[in-house]
């Protein structure tokens, strides 16, 4: 299947306008020359490609989740995909030509606008790639601003994202260290962390200000921020995240939406692209791209960051979800998220798993089953189509609720894992 | 233009004052190269520099410049003002656009720049030679 | 245009209203309709828990009116020519779409059970053997989300290798006409860029470039074709060159749309190579994001590639390897941007073995404009052009790159990339793609020319465009200078003072704030 509108007439002219024999002529200087056709599959049809790509899908199996650890289920409105599939959202690129793309930049002005407003920041960029990474960047704006090259990450960081930080900082000659001290460029807390603890993160903020560090709150199930209290109101200089709960499917992995926020004092060093608000000569409203001059592409070997672009597409698409589910039915979310993880827990905690939350949580949590049972369990419960949490070491499991598991879901699980007993 | 004033190869001025002090800013060809300035990132007052070494950055709307430093020295003030007023450099290049005051820590470096005249031809066979470079094969 | 927050309506219920004491208590017929809700109390401690949530509540047919409207205001490949260079603005294939769409690709937790996930490893595994075959290499990681992303990752692998051969290689190598991310990356990971200037043909110095290379040089990052739609005719020579030297050969992979089925970056003699899916592998721009940069390497730099590796076993089962030892870590969370694989794996399967007709018809398209248009506009390097070429308008004055994209808009294209690749004064950069027909080219020709007539007749016309927008030219330094970057309303304080703060540049030096 070609997507090339050239006809053999087409060539002909066209050759002939270039004033050579054939494509040949034009190719030859692209060595070292293949001889044989590359051993690739025979060209499919549209038809064909949809048999081999459903065959290929249904080899996966998609189970009721309670699965979280940094890829969350929620319920995307419809209105989200039919407006995000628009060929003017999707097939667009980068709007450096503003005139022509005052759609792109609109949303995300309004996206920058939503993240400030959810955090309690002062600035946000148009996106980052995602929750890991824009942490990473987050850790590299601490490091230009202050000079220092020392890390202190408290604990109940999500695993995966500890594992790219310290890519990174390998990459960058950065320390993940264990003290806070003159040396620290940032304090780093995740909240809800991994476990699924939410805390006041005030004293830690106190902690890293007194040493002359930022601090860095890492948010990775952002519609906990519909009822709980934002970063900007306990003391982050950066509030960084994974915007995949607001709209996007959880993809096996990717793509997502990483957002950084900041205090204003910060405005000059955050990486990424930044629109902002301007008018053109008759005075009509409009938006740009802004700060251009700060991007890593533009910085070149003066660059304190690794990002050149943004998730416009990702951001388009939690914007209109936030615009759609608006701050009750953000709310609604987040109380049904919260009621479904506490009820679970409850039942689960009354057939013999041990609570190990010492804090209180938001929708994710983490227990101990029996000893030696969770295997077992783990496995029934696939059987039955249940994918029931995280399994860590030692009987742990991490556990996830969302608006999507029902009450009976919930009511299934617990029966099957009785019955495992 | 203050007979004092030397040039660099990168279009920085520099002014030597009666108490030893030294004033670093850029000239009027290299703010018309950069196009409307949007922001300036200063150094610190205390940092220590050496000649050709960046000390401060200039965002343009779509570029980014170093600003290097003209003499051996310690920096003793920034001009605060440029924060809030990076378009002074376009529109007062030799006076309200200064960037840093300098102590310079060996004299005889002054004596290695252009003057006003040397500077005006430098630039002159510059750009004729941007001219001639843009061809190929 | 309003802004999304200037709305407070009723909403409607996309998940299940949750009881809200206030609304009870205005009593009549809402009492009976509260029933059906579910009674929810947040039990947490006050400091913990939000006071306000300064969102909107928009009903659903204004929010769908708001977006349709915006996307009204915007450019993309569905609506027309879009020539920029180096961006590979092709179409997107809607069935692509429709494929990584399909439920068992979309709703697949990343953490499922690997018995959960052998579909997705199948076609991640399948993806990898195709872009071996295309590339000639031996290897690739499918998890970095960009190509910056890539590059960071091909630069910290040679960072890994050379600490292990315990040799001290601080500089990397790359031409004037690299992109900015090229060098960015380099300094990110502590490296020092060596620039080689361009020779008269376009092609990277090679006696400058032997003159540097040294051993210290860890890499030679290029990009083949170049950014001046040009390939490197010493190519062969340049990794002999590194190879004996010890140094790596990395390829910026951004232009492989003119190499496929042609020739392979492997034979040229690059050990790594990054592939931007959102360029030659047709998936969609969004905007500017997703993509994916997956990266190639030869064999003796599989080990040191992100984890988890794919491996197919003997009865055809795929797992998930994390034993590399010498794996240089994670760049980002999971597998890569396993939507955007999907994609690029349908287009490849959809070329199949007609793959090389993507690159005779991307070079034949851009043969074709360079032709139509030489005589109109100077041609810096002429030699025969690639996939792309960069035409320089320097005969038309300062600033006649910026006017006459903006003229292009009120003629229905997109303009070129403008003032890249920056050897070129005045540049424009134009990439036509295979998928555009000789028609579109024509008219595009058309315009082009037009407007080089405009600016000797009547060059004001060309300095004062666009017109036909809905805005005209917009104040950049504006934007700069005062920067308004979001939405503020007195109704956002959210318990705090902070609410009408001005979100002008605040008076600071380094490293402190009048906070």
């Amino acid at each position: 299947m070609n997507y090339s509108p050239i006809t053999e007439n087409d060539k002909e002219e066209m050759l002939k306008r270039i004033g050579v024999r054939s494509i040949n002529d034009l190719i030859m200087d692209l060595k070292p020359s293949l001889n044989e056709k590359l051993d690739l599959s025979k060209p499919m049809s549209e038809l064909e490609l949809v048999e081999h790509l459903r065959n290929i899908s249904q080899k996966n199996k998609i189970m009721k989740y309670f699965i979280g650890a940094g890829a969350y289920y929620h319920y995307i409105p419809s209105a989200v995909n039919h407006l995000l599939m628009r060929g003017e959202f999707l097939t667009g690129y980068t709007p450096y030509q503003a005139e022509m793309n005052q759609g792109t930049l609109h949303t995300m002005y309004e996206f920058q606008s939503f993240i400030c407003l959810l955090t309690g920041m002062d600035i946000a960029n148009a996106s980052l790639y995602e929750g890991s990474s824009a942490l990473a960047e987050a850790v590299l704006l601490s490091s230009s601003y202050n000079g220092r090259n020392c890390i202190f990450i408290k604990e109940g960081l999500n695993p995966q994202y500890l594992e790219v930080l310290k890519t990174y900082c390998e990459g960058a000659d950065l320390k993940i260290v264990n003290e806070i001290d003159d040396n620290t460029a940032c304090v780093i807390a995740q909240n809800p962390d991994f476990y699924g603890n939410i805390e006041n993160l005030q004293y830690v903020a106190e902690q890293a200000h007194k040493a002359g560090a930022l601090f860095i709150t890492c948010v990775v199930e952002p519609t906990s921020l519909a009822i709980l209290e934002p970063p900007g109101n306990y003391g982050a200089d950066i509030a960084v995240g994974e915007g995949q709960s607001f709209g996007i499917p959880v993809n096996f992995g990717g793509p997502y939406l990483g957002f950084m926020a900041v205090k204003s004092f910060l405005l000059k060093k955050i990486p990424g692209r930044i629109c902002g608000m301007t008018t053109d000569s008759k005075g009509n409203k409009g938006f740009v791209l802004t700060f251009q001059a700060r991007e890593q592409h533009i910085r070149r070997e003066r660059a304190t960051s690794n990002i050149t672009t943004n998730v416009a597409l990702m951001a388009i698409a939690s914007t209109i979800y936030l615009a759609l589910m608006g701050r009750k039915g953000l709310t609604n979310v987040a109380k049904l998220s919260y009621s479904r993880a506490h009820l679970l827990q409850n039942k689960l905690k009354s057939i013999g798993f041990e609570a190990l939350n010492k804090k209180p949580f938001y929708n994710e949590f983490y227990m101990k089953a029996p000893s030696g049972s969770l295997e077992n369990i783990s496995s029934n419960l696939l059987k039955n189509g249940i994918h029931g949490g995280l399994d860590l070491d030692e009987d742990k499991i991490l556990i996830c609720c969302t608006e999507l598991n029902t009450v009976q879901d919930i009511e299934s699980y617990v029966s099957i894992v009785r019955e495992t007993k | 233009m203050d007979e004092n004033i030397r040039f660099t190869k990168e279009h920085e001025w520099i002014v030597l004052k009666e108490e030893g002090i030294a004033i670093i800013g850029i000239s009027d060809f290299a703010q018309g190269q950069l196009g409307d300035i949007v922001s300036i990132e200063l150094p610190k007052v205390g940092s220590i520099f050496k000649p050709m070494q960046s000390m401060a950055i200039i965002d343009s709307v779509k570029a980014s410049s170093d600003i290097y430093c003209v003499m051996s020295g310690e920096i003793v003030e920034v001009n605060e003002e440029l924060l809030e007023h990076p378009e002074w450099i376009n529109q007062s290049p030799y006076e309200l656009g200064w960037i840093v005051k300098l102590k310079p820590s060996n004299m005889e470096e002054f004596h290695n720049l252009m003057t006003n005249e040397q500077y005006n031809k430098f630039i002159g066979e510059t750009e004729e030679n941007r001219e001639k470079d843009q061809s190929g094969g | 245009m309003k802004l999304i927050f200037e709305y407070d309506e009723e909403t409607t219920e996309h998940v299940p209203d949750v009881d809200d004491n206030k609304e009870r208590e205005r009593g009549g017929k809402e009492e009976e309709e509260e029933e059906a809700k579910e009674d929810i109390t947040i039990e947490l401690p006050k400091n913990l828990m939000r006071k306000k949530l300064p969102l909107p509540n928009v009903s659903e047919i204004n929010v769908v009116r708001h977006y349709t409207n915006i996307s009204r205001m915007n450019f993309g490949v569905d609506l027309g020519f879009y020539p920029l260079g180096s961006c590979t603005m092709k179409y997107n294939p809607k069935i692509n779409e429709d494929m990584a769409s399909l439920d068992g690709f979309k709703n697949l937790h990343p953490l499922s059970h690997e018995s959960c996930i052998q579909g997705s490893l199948q076609l991640m595994w399948e993806f990898e053997q195709d872009l071996k075959k295309i590339t000639g290499m031996d290897a690739f990681s499918l998890q970095p989300a960009a190509g910056a992303q890539g590059e960071l990752l091909g630069v910290m692998i040679a960072k890994a290798y050379f600490k292990q051969k315990n040799e001290k290689r601080k500089k990397i190598i790359i031409p004037d006409s690299a992109h900015g991310t090229n060098a960015a990356t380099a300094a990110m990971c502590k490296f020092e860029t060596i620039t080689i200037p361009s020779d008269s043909r376009g092609n990277m110095d090679i006696y400058k470039f032997k003159e540097v290379l040294e051993d210290d040089v860890a890499l030679v990052m290029l990009t083949n074709p170049n950014t001046l739609g040009l390939f490197e005719e010493n190519i062969l020579e340049i990794s002999d060159l590194a190879h004996t030297n010890g140094t790596l050969m990395y390829c910026d992979g951004a232009n492989m749309n003119a190499l496929f089925g042609i020739t392979r970056p492997s034979d040229q003699g690059f050990d790594m190579i990054h592939l931007n899916l959102h360029k030659s592998f047709s998936t969609p721009h969004g905007g500017g994001g997703p993509g994916a940069g997956v990266v190639g390497v030869k064999s003796f730099l599989v080990e040191y590639l992100p984890l988890p590796r794919i491996i197919k076993e003997q009865d055809s089962k795929f797992v998930l390897d994390y034993t590399k030892q010498k794996s240089v870590g994670k760049v980002k969370y999971s597998y890569g941007n396993f939507g955007m694989l999907v994609r690029a794996y349908c287009y490849i399967k959809s070329c199949g073995t007609n793959i090389r007709k993507v690159s005779e018809h991307a070079i034949l398209n851009a043969n074709y404009l360079l032709n139509l248009l030489k005589d109109d506009y100077e041609l810096p390097y002429t030699r025969r052009c690639t996939h792309e070429f960069v035409l320089s308008s320097r005969k038309f004055g300062e600033k006649s790159a910026l006017n006459i994209a903006k003229r292009l808009l009120d003629y229905g294209f997109h303009p070129p990339t403008i003032y890249f690749p920056l050897i070129v004064r005045e540049a424009l950069m134009i990439e036509p793609t295979e998928t555009e027909s000789k028609e579109t080219l024509d008219r595009f020709a058309a315009a082009l020319k037009n407007i080089a007539n405009e600016i000797k007749e009547n060059p004001d016309i060309v300095k004062g465009a666009p017109y036909t927008k809905l805005v005209g030219r917009l104040d950049e330094v504006a934007a700069a200078r005062k920067p308004n970057l979001r939405w503020t309303s007195l109704s956002q304080s959210d318990g705090k003072e902070n609410s009408e703060k001005k979100l002008h540049v605040e008076k600071s030096v380094r490293n402190s704030s009048n906070d």
